[in-house]
């Protein structure tokens, strides 16, 4: 890829579930480096926008590049610089976290050590642990950790934090931190402003499968008149979004 | 946002062997800790074993063979690969497919026949396990005697098992829910067992229907494993029926399997 070539390209996507149209119209550019936010209420088409261009779905319509990549045709080249948090996904139930670390960064020519990705998560203490009897914030972390194995240019995660504990919440935001301290680039579907505010260059908003607004967290707010990115949210979309979480 | 250098191009990588031996070591891993999954298969066939052996052991019937060796040891070693291969490695995989495990892995440099290879080499491990067991109880214990005929039998062995996981991948094709791969593959596994004689043999069945059993692979690995282990000719019928099995399997699997 050229180094104006973008991190993430997103044109005209179009997904459509049986009689439901999850994605419209959706376009999106992050430049590499960047930390971009994807919010909307529920059933705006975040997932399914993050899942095409995790190569997971294949959209309708539309043309989906990562680093220059298609996700389709690709694949190999595709899933050894992205790291990818979903929003549903479990895990091998019956192994201990450090077997599970072990297993995924042996898919990866250059991984993080085991350490490093625990210390990361702060589940260093858990490394014992079956993965079944993690809490639901553990297993979230861990699988945040996992995303991050192979050491990924371009990192998709997919409800950061919805379900940890405050402490786990910004030890999460300082690992985001730290990637982008590392140069790299972030696509994060949230539902915490607060989340978004501090950790994104830009946000987009989606709402029933289109792009509402794609803009800085201060530009949003200044462009709907509004005090808060929450009222923004509310302006744009004629919906609150902790009401539909 | 952070200044970052130009980056570098992305060359193409799989995971090697490494990669494999550990997922493989994760899905034995899988295996040993699924308490019923380990010991009913390994258990029940030897079970039967060991309540059959003393009156089948001082029975001859063909060839100076005992009834042991024709008749109850080719049944439990058929067992114990129908029962891995039929019930066990496709509720594995409906549950990985269910859970999303499948799906994360998707995610990484894994590719899916990577992580298929892994769990069947986990899934013909725990086999092979459960077919040392039952034939060194049968050595040891009751006296057996060795194959006629070690290259054939393993040769026959080595059918049955490709007809039985190929079954299984049928169910695991068809199943949409750990529990729906685990009702099928019982039904299929006592449907092809019992017109295979696993309840009292052939020949209390009907004609027709032992005739069919003959076909099926239940059937046909106990007679294949029986003839190869006693030293006569291997049925054309059987190898017919356990490479048909093998074919379909194959076809079916490929046209219906679904990853998530």
């Amino acid at each position: 890829m050229s180094d104006t070539e973008p991190a993430i390209l997103a044109e005209h996507l179009a997904k459509r579930y049986r009689a439901v149209r999850a994605v419209v119209d959706v376009s999106l550019r992050v430049d590499v480096g960047e930390t971009v936010g994807v919010l909307g209420t529920n059933g705006a088409g975040k997932t399914t926008t993050v899942e095409m261009i995790a190569g997971l779905r294949v959209p309708d319509e539309g043309r989906v590049r990562v680093l220059g990549l298609d996700p389709r045709t690709d694949r190999a080249r595709l899933r050894q610089v992205l790291g990818v948090q979903l929003q549903h996904a479990h895990l091998h139930h019956a192994l201990r976290v450090s077997e599970l670390v072990d297993l995924y960064r042996s898919f990866y020519p250059d991984p993080r050590s085991a350490a490093e990705l625990l210390d990361l998560v702060d589940l260093a203490g858990q490394r014992r642990t079956v993965f079944d009897k993690l809490s639901g914030g553990q297993q979230q972390r861990l699988s945040i950790a996992l995303a991050l194995a192979g050491r990924p240019r371009v990192a998709i995660l997919d409800e950061l934090t919805t379900g940890l504990d405050p402490k786990a919440r910004r030890r999460m935001w300082s690992t985001v931190e730290q990637l982008r301290a590392e140069g790299v680039t972030v696509l994060l579907v949230s539902h915490a402003m607060e989340e978004v505010e501090r950790l994104c260059d830009r946000v987009v908003v989606l709402d029933g499968g289109r792009v509402l607004a794609l803009d800085t967290p201060a530009g949003l707010v200044a462009r709907s008149g509004t005090a808060t990115l929450d009222d923004a949210f509310v302006a744009l979309t004629g919906k609150d979004l902790e009401e539909t979480r | 946002m952070s200044q970052v250098s130009v980056p570098a191009p992305v060359t193409a990588y799989r995971p090697g062997v490494r990669s494999l031996v550990t997922l493989i070591g994760c899905e034995v891993k899988m295996v040993l800790r699924d308490t019923a999954g380990l010991v009913v298969p390994l258990g029940l066939p030897l079970l039967i074993l060991l309540t059959s052996a003393g009156s089948a052991g001082g029975q001859v019937v063909a060839n100076g063979r005992t009834a042991l060796e024709v008749f109850v040891l080719p049944l439990v070693l058929a067992m114990v690969v129908a029962m891995i291969g039929i019930i066990n490695m496709p509720s594995f995989l409906a549950y990985y497919r269910r859970s999303g495990i499948l799906r994360r892995l998707a995610v990484t440099p894994a590719s899916p026949g990577m992580v298929l290879a892994a769990q069947v080499i986990a899934s013909v491990l725990q086999a092979l396990v459960g077919i040392a067991l039952a034939t060194g109880v049968a050595f040891l214990v009751f006296g057996v005697g060795a194959p006629a005929d070690i290259g054939v039998t393993l040769g026959v062995f080595v059918l049955v098992m490709a007809a039985m996981y190929a079954a299984g991948m049928i169910v695991a094709a068809v199943a949409p829910t750990p529990n729906s791969a685990v009702a099928i593959g019982l039904v299929f596994f006592f449907l092809v067992g019992a017109l295979g004689g696993m309840f009292g043999g052939p020949d209390a069945l009907p004609a027709p229907l032992a005739t069919i059993g003959g076909w099926l692979p239940f059937g046909a690995a106990v007679a294949a494993i029986s003839a190869a282990w006693s030293g006569t000719a291997v049925g054309a019928a059987q190898l017919v029926g356990l490479g048909t099995t093998v074919v379909v399997g194959v076809l079916v699997a490929g046209l219906l399997f679904r990853w998530e």
